[in-house]
This record gives C-alpha cells, sequence and structure tokens, in this order.
C-alpha cells in the first residue's frame, strides 16, 4: 500500500503534468463562467484531445477542466445572479447582494477558498477511506434515495424565512411544473395541453435564469445609480478577503464539506441538494439567520464549500466498479477506455499507483485552483464596475444567450422570459423562489426513485423495506425527530 | 465616401447572389451541424466526438456537434424534421428514438418520410448480463425460472423504450415469460442496481463489460462477439437479433438535393476506410460496421414494422 502510495507520488513529479492540469483549469472557468456552456459541455469538447495523450497527462487535464469549471459557475452567480449551473443555485442567494455592497471581490474569493477546501477534504477522504465509500456507494438504490430526497424537502420547508404559506405555495407550483412532460416510470406524456415543445418538459436552465437574473435585470434598470454596485468608490470590487472574514465561516466550510461528501454519494441530484442543504444547515446554525440572503459571506461560503465537497465521492463508483454516475464521471470513463484503461476493480489491482496517481491529481488540482482562482478573481470581479448602461445589456446578452446555447432551443427563450416576469412579480409580492426552484429539481427524482421503490417492492412494501433496506427505515425513523429539532431552533429563535 | 462604400456593399451583395448556384457546386461551403438529440457525455457524444474530428478532411468543412436532448430525443429529431434540407443539418440518432417512439409517442413528423440516411456508422450489440454470483448460469435457467415465477424476474433497463428495454421486452415476448421492468436513468445507473442485487438481470454494451463482476448469458445480434454465450441468432429470436441491435446512423432531413447527398455519403464511406477514425473507434470499445445510406433506408423501414408490432403486443 505505501510503496504504491510513493510510486503514485513519484508519478506526478513532473511538470508538464502540473501544466495539463493548470491548461485544463484554465479553460474550464473559462468556459464555467459562460452562463449555457456547461462543464460537461467543455468536457465533451476536450475528451479527443486526452486521447492523444499518455493517461497520467490526459485525465488530470479532464480533471482541471472538470474542478475549473464549477468554479467557473459560480462566478457569474456572484456577479450577475446567472447561476450557470444548477450547483450556482444557492450561490445566488448572497452573492450579488455582496456585490451590490461593493464586496464582489470578497465574495469571489470566498467562493474560491470555501469550494478548494470543500474539494481538498472530500478528495482526501475519497483517496484514504475509497474501499468502505464503495461499498457504501453500492446500498444506495431508489428507497434511501427517495427518503433522502424527501427528508431535503422538509428541511427546505422549514428552514425556509417568511411566511410560511407562501413557501409550501412556491413549493406546489415548483412540483407541478416539474410534472410537465412525460412522466418518469411509464413515460406517458402529462399536462403537454398538446404542443409538442411542452413534452419535453421545462428545463432548470430557463428557470433558473428567468427566476434570478430578468428580475435582478429589471431592478437594476429601476434604480438610478451610474453603477449597480451601490456607492460607487474608486475600488468598486471591494477589498480583498482577510483571515479575519475566513475565520468565522471556516465552521461554516467544515459542516458544509461533511455534509457534501455524504449527499456525494447520491448520483445524479448530487450537488445541488449538497449547496442548498450546506446553505440551509449554515442558516440553521447561524446565530443571525436574518441577515442570510442580504449579503452574508457565510452564505457564499456554504454552497460553494458543499457543491464542491461532492466531487470526491462521485468519483468513486466510477474508480471501484466502472460505472459512471453522471455525465461528467461518464466522459472520465470514456477517457479511461480510450486510453485502454478499463476502471473497476481490476485495474485497481493491476494499476494501482496509477489509480492512485489520478487520485493524487485531484489533489494537486485543488491547491492549482486557489492558484489561478487567486489571479483571476480581480479581473472578474471589476467587471461589475462597468457602467450601468452597459453593464445591463450585457446581463441580458449573456442571459438571453445562455439560455439558448444550452440546448439550443428557442422554446426556452419564452420559458426564460414567462419565468423573469414571474420572478419579478415574486420578488415585489415578497415571495421567496427558492421552495420553488428545490421542489422542481427534486420532484422529477424523487417521483422516479418513489416510482422504482414500488417496482422492486413487487406489491409488498412494507415487507420489502423492513426486510432489506435497513437504511431507508433508519431514515425514514430519525426523519421526525431531526424536523421536530430544526423547527423547534427556528421556533426558538423567532421568540427570542 | 460613405456612397462609394455603399455601391461596393450592393455590388457585393448583388455578387454573393450570383453566386449562389455557383457555390451549391462546391457544397459544403460553411460549417455543417450535426444534432445529437441525447445529452452530453453519453455514447453518442463519445462517437459524435471522434466522428468530427476526422470527417472534415473529407467534407473540407468543420462538423459542428449540437446536442439537443428533452422528451426521450424527440426535441432534437424534430428540431432535424423541421430544419432546411440543404445539408447542413444531420442528425445522428439511433433506432429506438428514430422508428420505435413513433409508435408511443405522438410526434409533428413522420420518421420514415421526414429523413433520409446518410449512413449507419456502426453497431452496438446488448448483452444480456446477470450477477457473477447469480443462480443464473445459463439462459435457459433464467428462462425456466421466470416461466415458473411469472412477474418475479425483476429487469432492470436503461430507459422507457431505450436500447435495454427494447431487446429485453423483445426476449421475453420470444420465450413467453412476464417479468417486472424497472426504469433506471442510463446504463450506468442500471449496472450500479445490478452489481447491489436490485435487479436480477440487465444489459450492457462489450464496451462496459470487461473487468465486471458480472456473467454474460446472451448476445443480442448476429456477431458472436464474446467466446461461449450464445447470440439470439444462434437461438433462432431472428427478429431481436434484427431490432434489439442498436444501430447508429447518420440522417439528413429528406429533401436534400441529390448532390449533396452523394457527397456526404462518400465522405462517410472514406471515412470508415480512415485508421485514425478506426483506431480512436476501437478505444472507445465500439465497432465500425459501415452501412451504406440506402441498405439501411429499407432496414429502417423493416423495423419500424416489428417496433409496431413489440409495442403492441406490450400495450396489451
Amino acid at each position: 500500500m505505501l510503496d504504491l502510495l510513493s510510486q503514485a507520488a513519484l508519478m506526478l513529479m513532473r511538470l508538464d503534468v502540473i501544466l495539463m492540469i493548470a491548461a485544463g483549469m484554465c479553460l474550464g472557468i473559462r468556459v464555467g463562467a459562460l452562463p449555457g456552456f456547461t462543464t460537461v459541455m467543455a468536457m465533451a469538447i476536450v475528451l479527443p484531445i486526452s486521447f492523444f495523450l499518455e493517461p497520467i497527462l490526459g485525465i488530470p487535464f479532464l480533471i482541471g477542466v472538470y474542478k475549473g469549471g464549477i468554479f467557473g459557475g459560480s462566478i457569474p452567480a456572484i456577479l450577475v445572479s446567472i447561476p450557470g449551473t444548477g450547483a450556482a443555485i444557492a450561490t445566488t442567494f448572497d452573492g450579488p447582494a455582496l456585490t451590490r455592497k461593493g464586496q464582489s471581490r470578497k465574495a469571489l474569493e470566498m467562493a474560491l477558498v470555501a469550494s478548494a477546501i470543500g474539494d481538498f477534504l472530500s478528495s482526501f477522504a475519497t483517496v484514504a477511506i475509497i474501499g468502505p465509500i464503495a461499498m457504501i456507494a453500492l446500498m444506495i438504490g431508489p428507497p434511501e434515495i427517495a427518503a433522502i430526497l424527501i427528508l431535503s424537502l422538509l428541511i427546505i420547508v422549514v428552514t425556509s424565512s417568511g411566511n410560511f404559506f407562501k413557501n409550501m405555495l412556491m413549493l406546489l407550483i415548483g412540483a407541478l411544473l416539474a410534472m410537465i412532460g412525460q412522466d418518469p416510470i411509464g413515460a406517458m406524456v402529462r399536462f403537454d395541453f398538446g404542443f409538442h415543445a411542452l413534452q419535453a418538459g421545462i428545463d432548470l436552465l430557463p428557470l433558473v435564469i428567468g427566476l434570478f437574473a430578468i428580475p435582478e435585470i429589471l431592478l437594476a434598470m429601476e434604480r438610478r445609480e451610474s453603477s449597480i454596485v451601490a456607492g460607487a468608490s474608486t475600488r468598486p470590487e471591494g477589498d480583498r478577503l482577510r483571515w479575519a472574514d475566513l475565520r468565522p465561516c471556516l465552521r461554516t466550510i467544515f459542516r458544509s464539506t461533511a455534509l457534501g461528501g455524504v449527499i456525494g454519494a447520491i448520483p445524479g441530484v448530487g450537488q445541488v441538494v449538497a449547496a442548498i442543504m450546506g446553505y440551509s444547515a449554515a442558516k440553521n446554525a447561524s446565530k443571525h439567520p436574518e441577515r442570510f440572503g442580504k449579503g452574508e459571506l457565510e452564505g457564499v461560503a456554504a454552497p460553494e464549500a458543499a457543491n464542491n465537497a461532492v466531487n470526491g465521492p462521485t468519483m468513486v463508483p466510477l474508480l471501484t466498479l466502472g460505472i459512471p454516475g453522471d455525465n461528467i464521471t461518464a466522459i472520465m470513463l470514456g477517457a479511461f477506455v480510450a486510453q485502454g484503461l478499463r476502471p473497476g476493480p481490476q485495474l485497481f489491482q493491476e494499476q494501482g499507483a496509477l489509480v492512485y496517481a489520478i487520485l493524487f491529481s485531484m489533489l494537486i488540482a485543488c491547491v492549482l485552483l486557489l492558484v489561478i482562482g487567486y489571479v483571476l478573481t480581480p479581473v472578474f470581479a471589476r467587471l461589475v464596475t462597468i457602467n450601468k448602461a452597459y453593464l445591463v445589456p450585457l446581463m441580458l446578452l449573456f442571459a438571453v444567450a445562455g439560455t439558448y446555447v444550452y440546448r439550443s432551443n428557442p422554446m426556452d427563450l419564452w420559458f426564460m422570459i414567462a419565468f423573469g416576469v414571474f420572478g419579478y412579480c415574486t420578488r415585489k409580492l415578497s415571495f421567496d423562489v427558492t421552495p420553488l426552484v428545490m421542489s422542481f429539481i427534486l420532484m422529477p427524482p424523487l417521483e422516479y426513485a418513489v416510482g422504482q421503490s414500488m417496482l422492486l417492492a413487487q406489491d409488498d412494501v412494507f415487507g420489502y423495506l423492513i426486510g432489506s433496506r435497513p437504511i431507508t427505515v433508519a431514515v425514514l425513523v430519525l426523519m421526525p425527530i431531526l424536523i421536530f429539532w430544526i423547527a423547534y431552533r427556528q421556533r426558538g429563535r423567532a421568540l427570542a | 465616401m460613405i456612397r462609394i462604400r455603399n455601391m461596393l456593399a450592393l455590388a457585393a451583395a448583388i455578387l454573393g447572389l450570383a453566386a449562389t448556384p455557383l457555390a451549391a457546386q462546391s457544397y459544403p461551403e460553411r460549417p455543417i451541424s450535426m444534432i445529437i438529440p441525447l445529452g452530453a457525455g453519453g455514447s453518442h457524444d463519445l462517437n459524435a466526438r471522434v466522428i468530427t474530428s476526422v470527417l472534415p478532411e473529407y467534407l473540407g468543412q468543420p462538423v459542428v456537434v449540437q446536442l439537443m436532448p428533452g422528451a426521450g430525443g424527440q426535441t432534437g429529431t424534430a428540431a432535424a424534421a423541421q430544419a432546411q434540407p440543404d445539408g447542413y443539418t444531420l442528425l445522428f440518432t439511433h433506432n429506438f428514438i428514430g422508428q420505435l417512439q413513433q409508435h408511443v409517442a405522438r410526434l409533428p413528423y413522420d420518421p420514415n418520410k421526414a429523413f433520409v440516411t446518410v449512413a449507419r456508422v456502426n453497431t452496438a450489440q446488448p448483452v444480456l448480463v446477470v450477477r457473477k454470483d447469480s443462480p443464473f448460469k445459463t439462459w435457459e435457467e433464467l428462462v425456466d425460472y421466470g416461466k415458473k415465477n411469472p412477474g418475479k424476474l425483476r429487469f432492470g433497463h436503461s430507459g422507457n423504450w431505450g436500447a435495454f428495454m427494447v431487446p429485453g421486452l423483445a426476449l421475453l415476448k420470444e420465450v413467453d415469460v412476464k417479468a417486472t421492468l424497472i426504469p433506471y436513468q442510463g446504463g450506468g445507473t442500471v449496472m450500479q442496481a445490478l452489481l447491489a442485487g436490485d435487479v436480477d438481470f440487465t444489459f450492457a454494451f462489450p464496451s462496459v463489460l470487461s473487468g465486471q463482476d458480472l456473467r454474460p448469458l446472451l448476445i443480442v445480434g448476429e456477431e458472436k462477439i464474446l467466446e461461449g454465450v450464445p447470440t439470439t441468432t444462434e437461438l433462432g429470436f431472428t427478429t431481436v437479433s434484427e431490432i434489439g441491435v442498436m444501430h447508429r446512423p447518420v440522417l439528413a432531413p429528406a429533401g436534400i438535393p441529390e448532390d449533396r447527398l452523394k457527397k456526404l455519403r462518400e465522405a462517410f464511406s472514406k471515412l470508415n476506410e480512415n485508421k485514425v477514425y478506426k483506431e480512436l473507434m476501437d478505444r472507445l470499445g465500439e465497432n465500425t460496421a459501415y452501412m451504406d445510406g440506402e441498405k439501411y433506408d429499407e432496414l429502417r423501414r423493416r423495423q419500424s414494422e416489428e417496433y409496431k408490432a413489440l409495442v403492441a403486443s406490450f400495450k396489451e
């Protein structure tokens, strides 16, 4: 074991490996920062490049693109409230508010540091305990996913701020919107009102760009200042992040990392759920929950640490079983296979050093992310300081282009406009759209998982759960206790 | 000064118009876009990356991949069906989206009339697999158990009317076994479910097979790609062989000018002789079982009829 690790470390002691990761990372940050271009697209496009490189260069290169892309996605979320990916949604809660307060640089650097810490720790834990994680990953099936998603939805309801009934209404609207299209189990088309365009359902990206970016643009137009940054001074991007800013957030970062690492075992929805859970948990633990959503640094640190902490565990099923859990790991699988390496138990035995070298390259990528991000953030942070007369049209352009390039569907633009108007109205009427977005994201996998569980149970749900699904039973039993505890804490604080 | 510039612009515009018929001979004169009605990172995406990195050698223009997932592949397919048939929009799809879905969903086009085939690029033969420690040692044992315990067998597949559900249904119909069908999101998650013991059997493509704790029981199709495992053709399930294999064709909207179609077909036939292309496909674990467009157009119509019968039998 030890000599495997030292062999692996030696394989990485090469300048070209570091350079390839850095090159991939710069590319990833650039693509990720453009709304509508996802990390998956960037990786798919550069994949053929990795075919012609040796494995120890090609795969770390892709890892660089991956990590860079995820961080890049939070840049437009913080600056102009356009979440590049689902994972960056929670970052739009506090990021743009910080930008308006003239702290865009601090917010970006907080996102960077939180991402790097979350990613580093979860990658490190992955390397250390890859065996047990692989075993747990196999125990997570549809019933467990269903139980965890129900828990997530309940936590969102009890932790969201404002009027309970308004929140429930938003939750319901989100769930109904998510049901448009084909049902996940029987593939029956529903709620399409006879329009073919609705058969595909509504995609997440037009919805979130409409709900978050368009109201932001409209509100910026209403204000009379010439800059979107309030009280613009000579340095509207604000100061660097200082240790004094970071230290109070460390607890939040570690909590989010732990949460993200555990949620990483759920395929597909991992990052989005982790980010929101990290945010909710931070708000719940904070002494000043009322400051969240109004420009709190912890509100950026929490989701960023959580969604990056997902990255480590998602690699586990790929490396140990050769199974890609999502599209990103599917591309990684393509890169491995093209190199003549077949991920799975045998690869670990035959090429252990190489596998560990690739895992180590994930750690190096985290450190590089800090360095590269540190150099790039001042450039990005200054973006919002240009005159509003140019910035607002530019934001609109990015919102429209981002919606369209994602899947080249003109229908998505109509959805974006409709949700933009809806989002503007809800802002004015002080409805919180978070429950809507969350139920919109969580409903389809929940419906899927419940349907699959019913089929797996073969007409004996209780017998099946108790007999062969101990984790599900544990989650279901603990659920009311946890919810009451959170609700109790929230109430206690409201009275105090 | 401004006038002169305007005059020049006008002249250029007129020349440009005049040049159009000439340009038709030099097709393609701008990048060609290839719509994939599926998401990023899937096998079509990976295949397309290889194709589009070599194909420009023969067309002289870049080929741009455009991913348009949604509605089980129908969003992208409908967009391609409605595109100008000028040879600048192609569709890279598979037979389950192309020929089966017309029987299970309402479509705004007729797949057999809306497209002509440029070429079938390759095929992928699904292999029926169980876990290595499964009690089922052979295909016959699986069928025996299924016959004695109707509805007991759990068959996990990669999505409704997709690449694993179709051969599975066709096989179950052939041997008259009733099983519980459980849909998963893609081949990766269903494989995880099989290894976890949540389902009894599923399929896998050969590129996924090696190095796994799996036992292959039956190969769908004609080619005997694994030693010691029977194929559906050997067992006499010829219909399963014909409709259960995934074919990856490149289609063009119907009405494309003959000369352009010819040019595209030639390019794909040359592509299939290209060494780099063959090597990259081989590395991905894909075959290069090319079929020319006319032949595949015939096969496509046959598939359509057979899918119609399959869907009808499932809905009973």
